[in-house]
């Protein structure tokens, strides 16, 4: 077996291997957001709770932050509570909109969700999968936050717990409020 | 209690390992016989000891004893009992310990029965087995033990997954790693061969029929989960170049390329290096295979649960063992050198090399596209997918230079030949090749891959019936017995030649049908009430009723639909929307009609409460070549095992 | 009077057409659609397209596809609209840009390149091996040689 041979086989081996390792770590189910920085689409469908038409057309300007959910979904069960939080940290700034989008849901079970565990800003119902597809949605819970252009500047799939919770707050929405703070 | 027994045979099995290997060392070390007895009777009571432990969890499967945690994960009261013992190898921690338990059998069956004729090598072959034996068995009892208790034992478990309670489903991981494992005997071998520094051919010739058998369970094992993936996942396809497919295919393709390389090795003692290094890479991708699999490196329709501390262990695992084998061959390969005496470009032994070119590209290939996803996501951050049009684009001109290879191999002479052996050999086989793809022209197909295929396929087969047909007239006539008796003596005359090019055919009988079932499916979808009725190819399709149906662990909701070709009523297909009881999860199970050699393959999808029905009806051409080439091919295996000894033998 | 007896009439004309076995079929639309459908990547499952999976993501994709279809919307268009939401992922092979022109030449160029050096290798062989020395033997008859050359085959 010549050198060059030998050699060859080593670092094919060895690129394996690390490959491998890295491989390891990674979440094979996250998926890198292509969105970022791009229009955010508008949205519109029935209000969960009220049935009246709701759309994002309504909130051009301000700060939104959209959080898909779905009454079947473990991992929203988890979040929901700080979402509640979220809310009440920021509802009163003047361009603060947060808004809730039931994916893949029955209506009924979506209500009898908010019942059970709570809401206090409004949710849309998402009839045929449209908003999550033109959204880039895989499943729930996903999260974005749309700036007062109308730019999409963050995306987080997953639950909004611990750190993601706290970078969320302090790191994204804070930083875009305040550039459009009321003058103290 | 008897799960306890069997976790604690599973633990002494594991000590046992790690003494055999010790007194395998120590054999070498002392050249006492004795040690070399210790290190056989370890494996044998390795043996035993697994078989308690796969026999405990059976048991506690079979008394439904839910306290065992695998136990409550993989089945419940409901499941039949078929489906019950099938359960045991259906989830990660018991389909790792039937791996092991295979292994043990095959490598106990090994050292008996080469026992005698090699007594050299024993000491490393035992070493080595129980190696791998200990590697999977630390990962099974610290890392996915099946034995685990479940405190308290819930009132029934959950169920085995629907997609899994099908018969070839059941047959499937045996046979696979009846394949996997199969090839660890040569690769023991070879190994032992490396370690001794006994290169000679002796471990080909005998390690011959391990690998025939190997490759025989791997091949039956991949085309059952095809056919699995046909009928039961409902979308008509049986291959989706699925990373854990992919997984199984690699080892496969590499496993072939050994099988005929070692041809040369045998008859003419040449690419000793090259057929170490061959087992040694088919081997590997078994490991590397299962590691895959295992560690949620990818995701797949396949993929056990994920565990990064679990897949780092497999990963140290495959390294090691992978590590210490190119290691060795590396070191020990100047040893070796054979001379090589090739007296032509045209001759049996540059169509075996060009043969594993092919077969090496393929791997590769596969190799490559399976890991491209996770190499972009690991150094560029992006994904990608590499599916089903990558490799049919990329595969293709590949798999038509097998194809190739496999009707002018045979009939190259050794050492060289000569330009009126070439012409009288494949002038015929080539026109014949060409007439079939001037007929399937006319016909109007048009499709490269089907015109392509035809040529080769045409040549190939032709090659092989003129020549088979030309020795059988020559018996016939000799003996002057009918034409068929002759072909009989001419079969078993040169059985093991003969029974290889029956897989050939049964390879070719294989390609056509992939070719027909692939380009020429027709699809309709379409939505009934009852009453209502499609067209698609020749055949009318109505829908009768749609009613409730129950069994034994589910319920479904059936449409029976009324297949006429003409005004004759060819069957009546009943797909069905099927929920299973204890997990809720819907399946949909498909009908299937042959007819000519074709399916017509019907699924509903979909009912609605108002009785609308969607149905999917495919018509697949000469789909049943495709299971009946994989049949001639086991044929063809099979007589070659079971030959009749020859005295040079 | 006479309306009704018109009524009663096409009634009667119209009642036994119910009950006629009505022949579906697949529209342009449908063909549209799963000719699109089969290029996208269903996102949720493992290689599968969105025409093949049973999962509810694949199900609505499929349905914002026929209603792009339906819009008249081209089979380029819908995919650069899921392309630009999804990324390359949502394609069903890698896009010929960048750094995906390895994986699409690799094949190809491993087997050119190995088959070059395959030949080279051979060649090298075939002129190092020792030549058979040419024997002067006696022409066999024709039965012999072919004979021979049978065997010489198997």
């Amino acid at each position: 077996m010549t050198r060059t041979t030998q050699i060859t086989i080593l670092i094919v081996l060895l690129g394996l291997l690390s490959l491998f390792y890295q491989g390891l770590w990674g979440d094979p189910r996250h998926i890198p957001p292509i969105l970022i920085g791009t229009k955010a689409p508008i949205f519109e469908g029935p209000d969960v709770e009220s049935g009246e038409p709701l759309s994002s057309k309504k909130y051009q300007g301000k700060v939104i932050l959209v959080n898909f959910w779905a009454s079947w979904c473990q991992e929203c069960k988890v979040e929901h509570n700080n979402l509640l939080k979220l809310y009440d940290e920021f509802k009163d700034h003047p361009e603060f909109i947060m808004l809730g989008i039931n994916y893949q849901d029955e209506m009924p079970k979506a209500r009898a969700y908010l019942k059970q565990y709570g809401s206090s800003f409004p949710h849309v119902r998402d009839v045929k999968g449209a908003l999550a597809i033109d959204f880039g949605v895989y499943g729930v819970p996903e999260t974005f936050v749309i700036d007062q252009k109308g730019v999409i500047r963050h995306k987080w799939i997953g639950p909004i717990v611990g750190d993601v919770y706290t970078n969320l707050t302090n790191k994204i929405l804070t930083p875009l409020l305040n550039k459009s703070a009321p003058t103290i | 209690m008897v799960i306890e027994i069997g976790h604690f045979s599973v633990v002494i099995a594991l000590v046992l390992s790690a003494f055999g290997i010790v007194s395998s060392i120590l054999a070498l070390k002392t050249r006492n016989v004795d040690w070399v007895r210790v290190g056989r009777v370890s494996l044998t009571s390795i043996f035993i000891l697994l078989s308690i432990g796969m026999a405990s969890l059976i048991y506690s499967f079979l008394i439904r004893d839910f306290s065992v945690h695998y136990v409550a994960t993989t089945s419940n009261s409901q499941l039949p009992l078929f489906y019950t013992i099938a359960a045991v190898w259906g989830g990660h921690e018991g389909s790792l310990l039937l791996w092991v338990f295979i292994l043990s059998t095959f490598s106990t069956i090994a050292v008996w029965l080469h026992w005698r004729t090699q007594p050299t090598i024993m000491p490393y072959l035992i070493g080595m087995e129980c190696l791998i034996i200990m590697g999977f068995l630390l990962l099974i009892l610290f890392l996915s033990s099946p034995f685990d208790r479940l405190i308290p034992a819930p009132p029934d478990g959950k169920d085995l997954n629907p997609l899994l309670q099908d018969p070839a489903m059941v047959m499937h991981p045996p046979m696979l790693y009846m394949g996997y494992v199969g090839f660890s005997i040569p690769f023991s071998f070879a190994m032992a061969a490396l370690f001794s520094g006994r290169l000679g051919e002796e471990w080909i010739k005998v390690t011959q029929r391990w690998t025939i058998f190997a490759w025989l369970c791997l091949t039956t094992g991949i085309l059952l989960g095809g056919y699995w993936a046909y009928y039961e996942l409902g979308w008509g396809g049986y291959w989706g170049w699925d990373p854990v497919e992919n997984a199984s295919f690699m080892p496969w393709l590499v496993g072939t390329a050994f099988l005929h390389s070692v041809m040369v090795q045998e008859k003419r003692k040449m690419f000793k290096v090259w057929n170490l290094f061959l087992i040694i890479v088919t081997f590997s991708l078994s490991l590397i295979g299962t590691f895959l699999v295992r560690s949620g490196v990818l995701t797949s329709v396949h993929t056990f649960a994920t565990d990064p501390e679990r897949g780092l262990y497999i990963l140290i695992f495959v390294t090691t063992i992978i590590g210490i084998a190119f290691g060795s061959l590396m070191i020990r390969a100047h040893k070796l050198k054979s001379q090589v005496e090739m007296d032509s470009m045209v001759s049996r032994e540059s169509m075996f090399l060009f043969n594993n070119l092919f077969f090496l590209v393929a791997t590769a290939t596969v190799f490559l596209g399976t890991l491209y996803p996770l190499m972009v996501e690991t150094w560029q951050g992006t994904k990608v997918t590499v599916g089903p049009p990558y490799y049919n684009t990329v595969f293709m001109p590949i798999a038509l230079g097998l194809l190739f290879l496999m009707g002018i191999g045979p009939y190259i002479p050794w050492r060289k030949a000569s330009q009126a052996s070439l012409k009288k050999n494949f002038l015929v086989p080539l026109v014949i090749g060409l007439l079939a793809t001037i007929i399937l022209f006319t016909l109007g197909i048009r499709s490269i891959f089907a015109l392509a295929g035809a040529f080769v396929v045409g040549f190939s087969g032709a090659a092989i019936c003129i020549d088979f047909g030309k020795i059988s007239s020559l018996y016939s006539r000799r003996a002057s017995v009918s034409f068929l008796k002759g072909s009989l003596s001419a079969f078993t005359s040169n059985q093991r030649r003969y029974s290889g090019l029956l897989t050939h055919v049964g390879v070719l009988v294989l390609v056509i049908g992939i070719i027909a079932s692939t380009v020429y499916q027709t699809e309709k979808v379409v939505s009934l009430k009852v009453g209502d009725e499609f067209i698609i190819d020749d055949y009318r399709v109505k829908l009768e009723r749609i009613h409730e149906v129950r069994g034994k662990n589910w319920s479904a909701q059936e449409g029976v639909f009324e297949v006429y070709e003409g005004d004759s009523l060819l069957t009546k297909l009943r797909p069905q929307k099927r929920v299973y009881d204890a997990s809720q999860t819907p399946t949909t199970e498909s009908a299937i009609y042959a007819k000519n050699m074709g399916h017509i393959f019907l699924t509903m999808p979909d009912v609605s409460p108002d009785g609308v029905a969607v149905a999917r009806g495919v018509i697949n051409p000469l789909i049943l070549w495709v299971w009946g080439g994989g049949g001639i091919m086991g044929l063809g295996v099979l007589l070659n095992i079971f030959r009749p000894r020859k005295r040079d033998e | 009077m006479a309306r009704l007896f018109s009524i009663l009439l096409i009634l009667c004309f119209a009642f036994p057409y119910s009950g006629l076995a009505k022949i579906v079929d697949e529209t342009e639309i449908d063909e549209k659609v799963r000719e699109i459908a089969k290029t996208l990547r269903c996102t949720v499952c493992q290689t599968e397209n969105i025409w093949e999976s049973g999962a509810p993501l694949a199900h609505q994709m499929r349905d914002a596809v026929r209603e792009r279809v339906i819009q008249g919307q081209s089979a380029e268009e819908i995919r650069e609209y899921f392309h630009s939401r999804y990324g390359d992922y949502i394609m069903m092979e890698p896009p010929k840009h960048g750094m995906n022109w390895l994986i699409w030449l690799a094949p190809f160029i491993l087997l050119l390149g190995g088959g070059i050096l395959l030949w080279r290798e051979v060649k090298r062989w075939v002129t190092r091996s020792p030549k058979p020395e040419a024997k002067v033997s006696p022409p066999l008859d024709e039965k012999s040689q072919r004979r021979i050359q049978q065997e010489l085959n198997l």
